[in-house]
């Protein structure tokens, strides 16, 4: 059986970053959940790597090499994970950036886990409010557990809620490794229209 | 035989090593000593833009070829691009026959959309409906410059009954048509079903962008019973410039580029020029990267250079324009003809669309 390809997205800035240690254990958890009747291919973009080339795009319209094979291998995976720190209420002018210069139908239909992190909690619903929307606009099918990992959670332990940080990483990588194993439903890609159809279209 | 030529934006940019910025009147005056220039250092093909808000100047480019024909003898006259999408066609087809008559034939075309979305409105147009505007536009100029009396309904603009444009065409021979694009590829499509000529401007963006593009439009040239996809007629833009070294080149370019209006303030000089085919060097590396473009494009017909733009003084740009004329070109055009398959057509001239005119329709 051919590897599914699983790419994670992180926008963190830091080396290590705590948004990279999140993007890693949501990658992670969809892994096992499909091993190993269903081998997985793993990777990890790290954006911060990428900003030059991201700023640069957006002056000139195109991507440079580096940039180009990273939005190849989003587009192309069979899953993706993207994570971002909450700056100022949303996700990160950088993340934004990125999903910016890719052409707005290549994620269509493509699974999608969101995550998030923060220095507190109240800043959660960034994932609701900015991220989903984000991808809704972009066709994409977002699972319906969205991670968002502050401070705090990182030295919190396994709950009796079943609401910690681990317990909700294990539910979101199960939500999308399902949505891989469905199958990626793709919006189709647009044939060229011979041009006698175009003149009959206006009725010429 | 490859015509190579210059093209023009227009631009009114300051020069950033001077802090000046050209006046209108100096920079439309400007243009045509470039224009002079391009026919005295032996090149083929002068095209102008068409803009319709500042920085620009050239909102009436067949104002502008006008004079230039009526002070040149040999040099095509052309535009880069004229907009079909906001500009009346029957105003274009009677601007062009015009031209072409004053010019004795020295006159093409280069069609393209526009992508300013204001300019639109201005001109009563919907950017949304940009392609179907290309469109119709076109198929009805085509009509207007092969059929004398024209009944027309469409969907843009008031329809015509019994209306004919005149002029008619010099020697009953429209000007040659290149459609431009930088990422439509119904306009590639659009080139290829009418048999016109595919120009593009290949500045700005890595060539294998514009390499899917036009090979797209010589597959359907074919399609569409032209010729084969390598009698396709492709135009290509560059942009160039050049001293004797190499470094004295980089160094001057360096301030222009760094603030070009396009693409200043973005990536560095070298990533650049890696990336496009901006080529910053001496008269050899230049001759040494356009010669690539047949690499990936195949045998072409006519290649244009942006020259002029991003604040650059008039003197150096007419310096720029002899070493092209005296160094560069005259290399490209050995070179060029070198290994050129004899079915690969020339460069498009009244005198040769008026000879084919005369000979019997191939079969479709």
């Amino acid at each position: 059986m051919t590897a599914m390809k699983l790419v994670a997205v992180s926008a963190g800035l830091g080396k290590p970053s705590s948004t990279r240690l999140l993007a890693d254990r949501l990658s992670e958890a969809t892994r096992k959940q499909l091993e190993p009747d269903q081998p997985v291919e793993t990777r990890v973009i790290e954006l911060r790597d990428l900003a030059r080339d991201i700023a640069n795009n957006m002056v000139t319209g195109f991507p440079s090499p580096a940039l180009s094979e990273a939005i190849e291998a989003v587009t192309g995976a069979d899953g993706v994970i993207a994570v971002t720190p909450i700056f100022t209420a949303s996700y990160s002018g950088l993340f934004k950036s990125f999903f910016d210069v890719i052409d707005h139908t290549a994620l269509a239909g493509k699974p999608v886990l969101v995550g998030a992190t923060g220095g507190t909690a109240r800043h959660s619903l960034a994932l609701e409010h900015a991220l989903r929307p984000m991808f809704a606009y972009l066709r994409a099918v977002v699972a319906p557990t969205a991670v968002y990992a502050a401070s705090e959670d990182w030295g919190t332990g396994t709950g009796s809620q079943g609401d910690d940080l681990a317990t909700r990483v294990t539910r979101a990588g199960g939500e999308l490794a399902g949505l891989m194993r469905h199958g990626r439903t793709t919006g189709g890609v647009a044939e060229a229209v011979p041009f006698e159809e175009r003149l009959a279209a206006l009725r010429l | 035989m490859m015509q190579f030529g210059i093209f023009t934006v227009g631009d009114v940019t300051t020069d950033p090593t001077t802090g000046r910025t050209p006046t209108e009147h100096e920079r439309i005056k400007a243009t045509v000593e470039i224009a002079l220039k391009a026919e005295e250092v032996g090149l083929d093909v002068f095209a102008t833009g068409e803009h319709h808000n500042p920085p620009f100047v050239p909102s009436s480019p067949t104002t502008l070829l006008g004079y230039v024909a009526a002070r040149t003898e040999r040099l095509i006259l052309s535009t880069a691009t004229t907009l079909i999408t906001t500009n009346d066609p029957v105003k274009i087809a009677e601007d062009f026959a015009t031209l072409q008559h004053l010019a004795d034939g020295r006159v093409d075309l280069m069609l393209g959309r526009g992508n300013t979305g204001p300019v639109y409105p201005w001109f009563g147009k919907d950017i949304r409906q940009g392609i179907p505007l290309a469109i119709e536009n076109y198929a009805l100029l085509h009509q207007l410059w092969r059929e004398d009396v024209v009944d027309w309904q469409g969907r843009f603009r008031t329809p015509l009954q019994s209306f004919t444009a005149t002029p008619r065409p010099l020697d009953g021979v429209p000007p040659f048509v290149w459609h431009g694009s930088i990422r439509s590829p119904e306009i590639a499509e659009q080139a290829a079903y009418y048999g016109d000529g595919f120009f593009a401007n290949n500045i700005f963006w890595p060539a294998d962008h514009f390499q899917r593009l036009i090979e797209l439009y010589r597959e359907r040239f074919a399609h569409y019973g032209h010729g084969t996809p390598e009698q396709a007629i492709v135009g290509l833009g560059g942009q160039v410039f050049m001293r004797r070294n190499s470094q004295d080149a980089v160094r001057e370019f360096r301030p222009y580029f760094d603030n070009a209006p396009v693409y200043g303030h973005g990536p560095s000089l070298e990533e650049f020029t890696e990336q496009t085919p901006l080529t910053v060097g001496s008269p050899q590396e230049v001759i040494d990267r356009t010669l690539t473009f047949r690499e990936t494009f195949g045998d072409y017909q006519r290649q244009l250079f942006l020259m002029d733009h991003a604040g650059l003084p008039l003197k150096t740009v007419l310096e720029q324009l002899d070493i092209l004329g005296e160094e560069v070109v005259p290399v490209l055009r050995r070179e060029f003809a070198a290994g050129r398959p004899p079915e690969v057509p020339d460069g498009p001239t009244h005198a040769a669309l008026v000879a084919a005119a005369q000979e019997p329709a191939p079969t479709r």
